[in-house]
């Protein structure tokens, strides 16, 4: 009986440590807390109930290797009359005004030896959301996947044949 | 690879650069960081996208065409503009390593005022108003001002000019190296005192008289490209250089003609008086009187007067008339002696009765030196200061107090000036004595103008803001307000932007046919200007000078060559450590000055390479480690110009010698230039030990065939028998659609002797995948290519096998390809010290190969190497992590967080070109960083910069490669031949490298890589490298 315990406890044990271990590099790995913003922007409103298309102001996402960070401006298009009341908007308006740039929180960060092609990827027809969650739904945007490199090869060792856009498995495709 | 680097991609998203991200140490939460957007986002910009503004660069007088790229608004690299009538798409090193002016550390900050001998801030409208109030009493009392600037044409220079009438000033146009005597020499003999253009791509027989013509001598990229078409021709061209010391020109000749010191000008009219003795050339009406000209130049006295053998006269002579349209050119440093009109008439005499005058030296795209003044003119100006009727100087551009050579005591002469102000944006040693710094912009921030040659009006246009740690303004703006501020030029618009396009006006009404000024305005920025073709002015021969030998002063054993440095020209480089770490072609030696003498001279003084060797002449004497060097006569002794600076920043101050401290008073008789060649230098051991820092101190092959040449008449029987239907094709693109299926081919197997060492048996029909594909055919039979199945990992995806193809034949040697790599991928620069103990990290060098070389018989090659990318690489098999590896399209792949810095791959490379991280050369706080701010600024975000262990090599810009294939992909079609270049591809000024996919039978690199020419460096290894080269063809009479 003790044994058996003790067999139980070894193999819950490792159970547990390989759950874990996978799990880092899975895609629940991302951390659920994102950062504190200076301005409490949401894009469960802008994303999820305006329904806005993420390219609208992510505009570079399907044209350049970096998915912009839509300036000011972009917010002001809307915001010098929608909501221009509210105190967040207010802050915001406050930026513009004093020339000054938002100085948003980095939520999804890559070490600088991988070079990340937002563009081949959306242009090979993958949706923001694969990657990135359901955006939608976070009122604070958290990073979503691990970011690990064997959560990126999870897709591209399934998609190597892809009839239209196969992925590559070449390591310096993204280690230059 | 965990350590945040001070600059990583992240950082080119934000338009304001945040400091120093924290490390992110063992488990511990990486503090978040802050991504700053655009305020207002510009039009058209989008970050990540590269935008290119055609540019023109101002390195020196040239004034070649650029693209500059700019990434995020910052200027990341100068290339080429393939469409710019003067250099056609290749750039120097001097030229791509624009850059590092733009971004040096040392740069002005702000106006800055002298006060009891120490420079302090001062804000601009103080420091204008300080400065107009000086030139407001200057002008009042009527006393001198004078405005010194470079050959800066275009508007600035009508600037200028206009400028200095408005106030009353003399305004002289400065350059160290301003070609008088050449200028002098034709208005005398052809009655035109320009420079010609000289055709060396038209030219049959070249024969160079000292210039050195694809280093520094008047348009070097241009001349490097005619010179590779003269000699990629069916029949090439033959090559013959005249020089006492062997230059990286002459190493390139087919022939080197070891002529005594100051001999240059009895060879030119030897072979003159035997072209028209013998009636070799055309038919001329002035035969009589030249003929009387050079009668005393018979081949036997010519052999007196330079040690050229009378039989050589005339076998040149008479190769020379026959070969028809043939060159001479004579002109650069080393050869400017107190008789250089004399030399350059006999040699457009030369040229003139072989009849290449109005062929290959025509008057049409003449160069700008009109306005240039001579040394005469400097020295009216400096006596004008001398003599204390000077009181207010301005410099613009020029550097005089280095560049004059000492004996005619400019900084002496300056300072008997009351107020001096500089618009230099470094303090160079001119600024350095000046009374006020108004620090002119970076011609990459300012939009400006040059005709730097007939024809051609080029425009300058920022490729980003002016950087906001330095407070300049355009030197065009500064005069504009210098001169409103005392009361003149009422008639200029207020800005200088307005001021060039008013003298646009012309050019719009020529060229801007239909279209309204801005539209041509922009049209022509985005082009880079508007040039036309210039009609050759018809000359012939005016008048026939006296032609009188140079004589060298003092005593001593040997003659003193000084001849500029390839990489610092007249000095003006020299704070760029790209250019500092840019091997010398001739000695290789880095970050220092040298002297060079034949080893049989140091046999006798007791010297070796690196030892202390004194050099006296009448007006001083210095120290310089000795360098020993083959390439030159017993009785010379060279020594490069253009380090020894007191001033000027970190990389160039106390660095080296200047050896203009060893001239004495010499100057042309009649054109007044300086006179470089006119004194003997004794020599002895020196007493202070001291470096000779080179990176290559081999210089023999030892049989290994690294270099190889051909000579024309075994070219011409190979092409015959062999033929082009010896060229196996391989036409990947043909399966494609469905990869090889057939019987499984039979793996090598070691476990089977005798097996292994058989090639292997492909059924017929069988294609190669892309990876497999290679030009190299095995000389013995080894093991067969490796059994890799077609469809493992995404290989049958493999379209492309990239490789690349160098044409020594085309390639002088001018290492712009080593700086364009520096640039492109992020190479750090790593200092004299480290390059002591063997530690450069450059991806590509020129090696040089001294086959044969005493005076008189040269046989140099000069190799480009790389990372071979063999098929079969050895550093593949021994790296343990796995973290250098085979790519699908025939890659060597370097994966820099794989690498744990074991070093095995470097120790099994055959080629020796990976380069080790030794230090954290991207780390701030580091001895070794090598990217201070704001140099930094210009690395490339799209290559990692590589940490402390880690192994890094050239990867063919895969970069470059990747974007390229983006570009199709996004387009939807197939890559062009040629649409990918890789960065030192592209600068070659010869187009000597190629690079492109072997495994398209119709592109370029395929069409080189099974030429008769190929062979492969170290083939007896069968590594099946990715880079062919292409023999150097020999000339047979050599």
């Amino acid at each position: 009986m003790k044994r058996a315990l003790v067999v139980v406890a070894v193999l819950s044990t490792l159970a547990a440590g390989t759950a874990a271990f996978t799990q880092s590099f899975s895609v629940q790995m991302g951390d659920r807390k994102g950062p504190a913003q200076p301005i409490n922007f949401s894009h469960q409103i802008h994303a999820g109930k305006l329904g806005m298309n993420c390219l609208y102001c992510h505009y570079s996402a399907d044209k350049s290797p970096i998915a912009n960070i839509p300036p000011v401006s972009t917010c002001m298009g809307c915001h010098k009359l929608a909501r221009a009341d509210r105190p967040e908007i207010m802050k915001l308006a406050g930026y513009f005004e004093r020339g000054e740039q938002v100085p948003w929180a980095e939520v999804y960060r890559l070490p600088s030896h991988v070079k990340f092609n937002h563009k081949r990827h959306v242009r090979a027809g993958m949706q923001c959301a694969e990657c990135h969650g359901p955006v939608q739904e976070m009122a604070v945007v958290y990073q979503y996947p691990s970011l690990k490199m064997g959560w990126c090869l999870s897709c591209h060792r399934q998609r190597l044949d892809d009839p239209r856009f196969p992925t590559t498995m070449d390591c310096i495709a993204c280690h230059h | 690879m965990s350590d945040d680097f001070v600059f990583n991609r992240r950082d080119f998203l934000r338009l304001v650069g945040i400091g120093v991200a924290g490390a992110a140490a063992g488990c511990a939460q990486p503090p978040v960081e802050k991504l700053i957007p655009y305020l207002v986002a510009p039009t058209d910009i989008l970050p990540g996208v590269p935008y290119w503004y055609a540019s023109t660069c101002r390195e020196c007088p040239v004034g070649c065409g650029v693209l500059v790229k700019a990434r995020e608004g910052r200027a990341i690299k100068i290339e080429g503009n393939p469409a710019h009538p003067v250099n056609r798409g290749g750039l120097c090193s001097r030229g791509q390593a624009g850059l590092q002016g733009l971004y040096d550390p040392d740069r002005v900050r702000s106006p800055m005022v002298k006060e009891n001998g120490a420079w302090k801030t001062i804000d601009w409208e103080a420091a204008l108003q300080l400065a107009a109030g000086k030139l407001g009493e200057a002008v009042k009392a009527k006393r001198g001002v004078a405005l010194l600037t470079d050959n800066a044409t275009g508007s600035l220079q009508r600037l200028a000019a206009e400028w200095s009438a408005a106030i009353g000033a003399t305004h002289l146009v400065y350059e160290p190296f301003a070609h008088e005597s050449l200028r002098e020499a034709n208005r005398r003999t052809f009655g035109q005192a320009s420079i010609p253009n000289f055709d060396f791509a038209a030219a049959r027989m070249i024969v160079a008289f000292g210039a050195d013509f694809v280093e520094t001598w008047l348009s070097p990229v241009g001349h490097a490209r005619g010179l590779a078409t003269a000699r990629t021709a069916d029949n090439p061209a033959r090559f013959v250089t005249v020089e006492p010391r062997l230059s990286l020109t002459g190493a390139n000749a087919d022939e080197w003609i070891a002529v005594r010191p100051g001999g240059e000008m009895a060879l030119a009219l030897g072979m003159s008086r035997v072209i028209l003795s013998e009636s070799l050339g055309p038919a001329l009406a002035e035969r009589g009187a030249l003929s009387d000209a050079v009668a005393a130049f018979t081949p036997e006295a010519v052999e007196r007067q330079s040690d050229v053998p009378a039989a050589k006269v005339r076998e040149l002579a008479r190769a020379f008339a026959k070969a028809g349209p043939s060159l001479a050119v004579t002109g650069g440093i080393a050869a400017q002696s107190d008789q250089s009109v004399a030399l350059h008439a006999a040699v457009n005499l030369l040229n003139y009765v072989a009849g290449n005058v109005g062929r290959t030296v025509r008057f049409d795209r003449t160069p700008s030196y009109e306005a240039v003044g001579g040394f005469c003119e400097l020295q009216r100006l400096m006596g004008a200061m001398g003599d204390g009727k000077v009181d207010v100087l301005i410099v613009s551009g020029a550097n005089p107090v280095y560049a004059v050579p000492a004996w005619a005591e400019f900084a002496a002469a300056m300072d008997r000036v009351i107020f001096k102000i500089s618009l230099s944006p470094v303090l160079d040693e001119t600024a350095d004595r000046c009374d006020l710094l108004l620090p002119s912009t970076h011609w990459l921030e300012t939009l400006g103008d040059a005709e730097t040659a007939r024809g051609v009006h080029a425009l300058t246009q920022p490729a980003m803001q002016k950087l906001p740690m330095f407070d300049a303004r355009p030197a065009g703006e500064t005069l504009l307000a210098l001169g409103k501020a005392a009361g003149r030029g009422a008639a200029w618009p207020a800005t200088w932007a307005d001021y060039l396009k008013a003298q646009w006006k012309p050019q719009h009404q020529r060229f801007g046919a239909g279209r309204d000024f801005d539209t041509f305005w922009r049209d022509s920025l985005a082009k880079g200007g508007v040039w036309e073709d210039a009609s050759p002015t018809p000359v012939r021969w005016n008048a026939t000078p006296a032609f009188a030998s140079p004589g060298l002063r003092g005593p001593g054993e040997v003659a003193l060559l000084l001849y500029p440095s390839q990489a610092f020209y007249d000095g003006r480089g020299a704070n760029k450590p790209w250019l500092q770490e840019l091997p010398d072609p001739t000695s290789k030696g880095v970050w220092g000055t040298w002297v060079e003498i034949h080893p049989e001279t140091a046999g006798k003084l007791g010297v070796q390479t690196g030892d202390p060797v004194r050099i006296e002449t009448e007006a001083g004497a210095i120290e310089l480690p000795a360098y020993l060097y083959g390439g030159m006569r017993r009785d010379v002794a060279a020594v490069p110009l253009g380090q020894g600076h007191t001033a000027y920043g970190r990389y160039a101050k106390d660095r080296g010698v200047n050896a203009l401290a060893l001239l004495p008073p010499a100057q042309d008789a009649a054109s007044g230039a300086v006179a470089y060649l006119s004194t003997r230098a004794r020599l002895a051991k020196g007493a202070k030990a001291m470096d000779f820092v080179t990176t290559q101190r081999e210089k023999r092959q030892h049989d290994r065939g690294i270099a190889q040449v051909i000579p024309v008449s075994a070219l011409f029987a190979q092409v015959a028998t062999r033929g082009a239907a010896d060229r196996p094709i391989y036409n990947i693109h043909q399966t494609l659609s469905g990869h090889f299926e057939g019987p499984e081919p039979p793996k090598p197997s070691q476990t089977r002797p005798g097996l292994h060492t058989t090639p292997m048996q492909h059924p017929e029909g069988y294609v190669p995948p892309a990876h497999a594909i290679t030009a190299f055919e095995p000389e013995h039979h080894t093991r067969g290519p490796r059994a890799i199945p077609v469809d493992q990992g995404s290989y049958k995806h493999a379209e492309h096998r990239w490789a690349m193809a160098i044409d020594l034949n085309a390639c002088t040697g001018c290492a712009a390809c080593v700086v364009a790599c520096y640039a492109e991928n992020n190479i750090p620069t790593v200092g004299p010290e480290l390059i002591q103990r063997g530690r450069e990290m450059s991806w590509i060098r020129i090696e040089r190969f001294e086959e044969r070389l005493e005076p008189g018989a040269s046989d140099v090659r000069m190799v480009p190497m790389m990372c071979q990318h063999c098929g079969d690489a050895p550093c593949e098999t021994v790296c343990p992590v796995y973290a250098t590896y085979h790519n699908p399209e025939g890659l060597n792949a370097q994966v820099y967080n794989r690498c744990v810095g074991t070093r095995y791959c470097s120790n099994n490379c055959p080629y020796k070109v990976r380069a080790f991280n030794w230090f954290d050369y991207a780390a701030p706080e580091k001895a070794t960083f090598a990217f201070p701010e704001p140099l930094n600024w210009q690395l490339n975000p799209d290559v990692t910069v590589r940490s402390k262990g880690v192994m890094e090599k050239c990867t063919m810009c895969v970069q470059r490669i990747l974007e390229g294939k983006g570009n199709a992909k996004d387009e939807n079609r197939r890559l062009r031949d040629g649409e990918i270049q890789t960065a030192c591809a592209q600068s070659c000024p010869a187009q000597a490298i190629v690079f492109g996919d072997l495994a398209d039978p119709a592109s370029a690199v395929h069409q080189r890589s099974f030429g008769a020419r190929r062979y492969w460096v170290l083939n007896e290894l069968n590594t099946k490298p990715g880079v062919t080269y292409l023999k150097r063809v020999k000339q047979d009479t050599v």
